[in-house]
């Protein structure tokens, strides 16, 4: 607190001056401190282009304005809000946003404090999750004002582009791991209080795994996803019996699931990537074992061992949590390959794990077909390895990747914006994507000004080099361009949705393909690789529908998804058949499964199963045709589960109460975008999606009976 | 009678052995539509084909139904020739449009 005590004095001849004010200033480093006008003239020529002249007078103006205002509390952040109008007085727009305070308002924090963030369903809400959400608020800030540049800034916030997790503008997207760098160097990291030597044991080497994860997560803005996990684990697991395999198996979920493990309470989002078989490219490579030596055999040596440990792993998913609900995490997604077919035991754990599926709904099933290898993680995306990868597999703890940041471009903004011109359209597209790309080279050269302060800057743990070169490997990092909305920009500009005639269809393909060749153009001409992406889109799905119906009402009415009257609005995401559309899930599969082969950094199909619980085999079935007959990367199916708070029982569906206790204590569960949590947490756009998806309960019971009187 | 789409890009080795099976078929009067999949409709109406590599030929019945394909091969212009033919065959026998 601070009181305003004017003193004027005379001061030369006759001149009056409120220069020695009686005041007192609380600062923002919770201390008073006397009134001293040359902070006004330092801060201005410190943070400012402005000349001493213009800044000397500038405080001035504020000083006299003080005195005059009689006012009796005092902040530094009210006097530089009088210092900024005085820059925009004089037009001094960029010194005014150079010397700009970041904050938030008294009324948000109270906001914050009191509910539960819905941008992000993965953070739960406490003082924890407070702490982050109000550091993401100041950085979004930073970022816009001080990483991007005006235009950029501008176009997201009007929502041409979504520049995705500004909040941690400080670090890479996400990225994708290999359990070997620990397994051979140990959890040796910088600013840490001590060093572990490589594992010994399985259960430590899951320990360093989880330590880290978390190590990661406070690194990366996204998921970290970690290939083979299984076989890389397998050295580890000889000898062992089953129930300590299994024993091990419920660790590392259990551990991976647990909340409050790091950032804000938040769930570390973890992809774990199995295989079945030893994938072809680490067939010969030489396996390290248990304290990081090599073990003298290659990895297709431990495949039993792989397999039991993948087996227990899918046998805890079937049961689920303590109350039966699912783990939300990690995600496991299994690849499946043409050497899967091949291996032994390949039917038995293909309906072991579409028993999950059908059950508790975790399975991913990520589809490699020819020689193509990937490493999945995030709710879609992927790295498909390329010939540097598979020679990097010899030493597979090189096999590190990392986006290094998320660009959504808002597709039926587009289409508003084009008025049905297919040349205007195409040209606006190209626009888009020049701004994502200079969004991303303003991240870029960010990001590499952190790395470069190297073991002492706030990056150092990526900048660790115990392999011949930095943990983060810049040359290798992709960017990521997302779209939105495909199927509201199609029925924007030819009246139909996707699903609904198959001109509508194929100029879908024509806009995404557009998409990647211009991708593919910009990837040369600024040797950087640009790759195009299913944006998960959790919020952003809903903030651009609640943007464009600001700027392109009345039109946007009648385009957006969802509940408007409700504020349950949405677009569909990337290039997905709307939610609500009454097709079968095979249909969906093949027609969504055509533009995966443009989608370079990832896609995937839902199957909204709703209340149906299908065989085994049925989905068994399904997996092998959509792996045959389909170019899907990834396809998952989602049950939908209630669970009962009062007697702590988990139902199938989402229901009004307990089936068992009818209590009305309940929490609906179900997959939001690539991920399971509940639904409490959704944000409304979600919610409107939520409502709106057709579930085709009936189709896998159908297909049952086809096949039994086949 | 159907027609033929051929999906072609300029690094691909055996593209151009495709175009000349292309053409010969043009001089005998069929209809071959030739897609360079390095610009927009050509790569968008591969997509919709699921084409993954070059040369590919699609032959397609006068409803524009798929009746065969060839990924990555070439066929004889005498194979393109007698697809197209019995499927005029079938048609006639079914009595539909030709």
């Amino acid at each position: 607190m601070a009181t305003l005590k004017e003193i004027k004095k005379k001061k030369g001849k006759g001149e009056e001056e409120t220069t020695d004010l009686a005041i007192f200033v609380r600062t923002s480093s919770e201390d008073f401190s006397g009134w001293d006008r040359q902070k006004i003239v330092d801060a201005l020529v410190r943070e400012t282009y402005v000349d001493i002249d213009t800044a000397e007078s500038i405080s001035k103006e504020v000083q006299e304005q003080i005195a005059a205002s009689k006012i009796s509390v005092i902040t530094t952040p009210l006097i530089r809000e009088l210092v900024d109008a005085k820059l925009i007085e004089r037009g001094l727009e960029d010194a005014r946003r150079m010397h700009t305070r970041l904050g938030v308002p008294l009324y948000d924090v109270d906001h914050l404090i009191l509910h539960p963030n819905k941008e992000n369903a993965n953070v739960p809400h406490g003082p924890e999750a407070t702490n982050l959400t109000l550091a993401e608020g100041i950085k979004k800030e930073y970022a816009l004002l001080n990483v991007f540049s005006q235009e950029i800034g501008d176009a997201h916030t009007r929502g041409d582009i979504h520049l995705h997790d500004l909040g941690f503008i400080d670090r890479p997207y996400c990225s994708g791991q290999s359990l070997e760098y620990i397994k051979r160097y140990g959890l040796s990291l910088p600013n840490s209080l001590s060093m572990a030597k490589p594992a010994k044991h399985p259960e430590v080497l899951l320990a360093h795994m989880v330590k880290f994860a978390a190590a990661l997560q406070s690194h990366f803005a996204g998921a970290i996803g970690w290939d083979a996990i299984t076989l890389f684990f397998a050295p580890y697991l000889v000898g062992k019996s089953d129930e300590e395999i299994t024993q091990l198996a419920q660790m590392l979920i259990f551990e991976f699931s647990q909340q409050a493990v790091a950032r804000g309470g938040q769930a570390i989002f973890t992809d774990i990537n199995l295989y079945w078989e030893v994938p072809k490219h680490f067939e010969n490579v030489p396996a390290i074992g248990p304290g990081g030596e090599f073990t003298g055999k290659t990895y297709s040596a431990y495949a039993r061992e792989a397999q039991k440990f993948a087996w227990a792993l899918f046998d805890v998913y079937k049961e689920g949590d303590g109350t039966g609900r699912p783990f939300f995490f990690p995600k496991p997604l299994v690849h499946i390959t043409e050497k899967f077919f091949s291996t032994e035991g390949h039917q038995d754990f293909l309906y072991h794990i579409c028993d999950v599926a059908s059950e508790k709904g975790n399975t991913y099933f990520v589809f490699d077909r020819r020689s193509t290898a990937k490493i999945s993680e995030c709710c879609r995306l992927s790295f498909k390895l390329e010939a540097q990868d598979f020679a990097d597999a010899m030493q597979p703890w090189k096999m590190r990747y990392c986006a290094l940041q998320n660009v959504t471009i808002n597709l039926p903004r587009l289409g508003y914006l084009s008025n049905g011109d297919d040349t205007k359209l195409f040209s606006k597209i190209a626009e888009f994507m020049e701004m994502a790309v200079k969004a991303h080279i303003e991240k870029k050269a960010f990001i590499e000004k952190l790395l470069s302060l190297g073991e002492n800057g706030p990056l150092a743990l990526l900048t660790m080099n115990k392999d011949g070169e930095p943990y983060l490997r810049m040359g290798r990092a992709t960017y990521l361009i997302g779209m939105l909305g495909l199927n509201e920009l199609v029925k924007i500009h030819t009246g139909k949705e996707l699903h609904e005639s198959k001109e509508a269809f194929k100029f879908g393909l024509k806009v995404i393909s557009h998409m990647d060749l211009l991708a593919k153009k910009l990837s040369q001409k600024h040797q950087m690789r640009f790759v195009l992406e299913q944006t998960p889109a959790e919020s952003t799905a809903y903030r651009f529908a609640r943007l464009d119906l600001k700027y392109h009402s009345p039109q946007s009415g009648h385009v957006v998804k969802g509940d408007i009257s409700k504020g349950e609005v949405y677009y569909t995401n990337s290039t997905y058949y709307a939610v609500s559309a009454p097709i079968n899930p095979i249909e969906r599969v093949i027609k969504e499964g055509l533009f995966h082969p443009r989608i370079e950094a990832g896609a995937l199909t839902h199957i909204w199963l709703g209340e149906a619980r299908p065989s085994k085999e049925s989905l068994a079935n399904f997996v092998v045709k959509i792996f045959r007959e389909s170019l899907n990367d990834q396809v998952a199916f989602s049950p939908e589960f209630t669970t009962c708070i009062s007697c702590g029982k988990t139902s199938r569906g989402l229901r009004e109460s307990c089936i068992y206790c009818g209590s009305q204590n309940i929490e609906g569960i179900t997959r939001i975008t690539g991920y399971f949590t509940k639904i409490s947490s959704w944000n409304k756009g979600k919610i409107g999606e939520l409502r709106d998806r057709f579930r085709n309960e009936g189709y896998f019971e159908e297909a049952e009976k086809r096949e039994i009187m086949a | 009678m159907g027609k033929v789409k051929l999906f072609w890009q300029s690094e691909c080795p055996k593209c151009p052995q495709a175009k000349v099976v292309g053409n010969v078929l043009k001089k005998e009067g069929l209809e071959v539509i030739d897609y360079d999949i390095d610009t927009v409709d050509g790569l968008a109406e591969a997509t919709y084909y699921g084409v993954l590599s070059t040369p590919t030929l699609i032959v397609e019945d006068p409803e524009g139904n798929p009746i065969a394909d060839f990924r990555g091969t070439i066929p004889s212009p005498e194979e393109i020739r007698e697809i197209l033919l019995n499927d005029q065959e079938v048609r006639k026998r079914h009595q539909l449009p030709v």
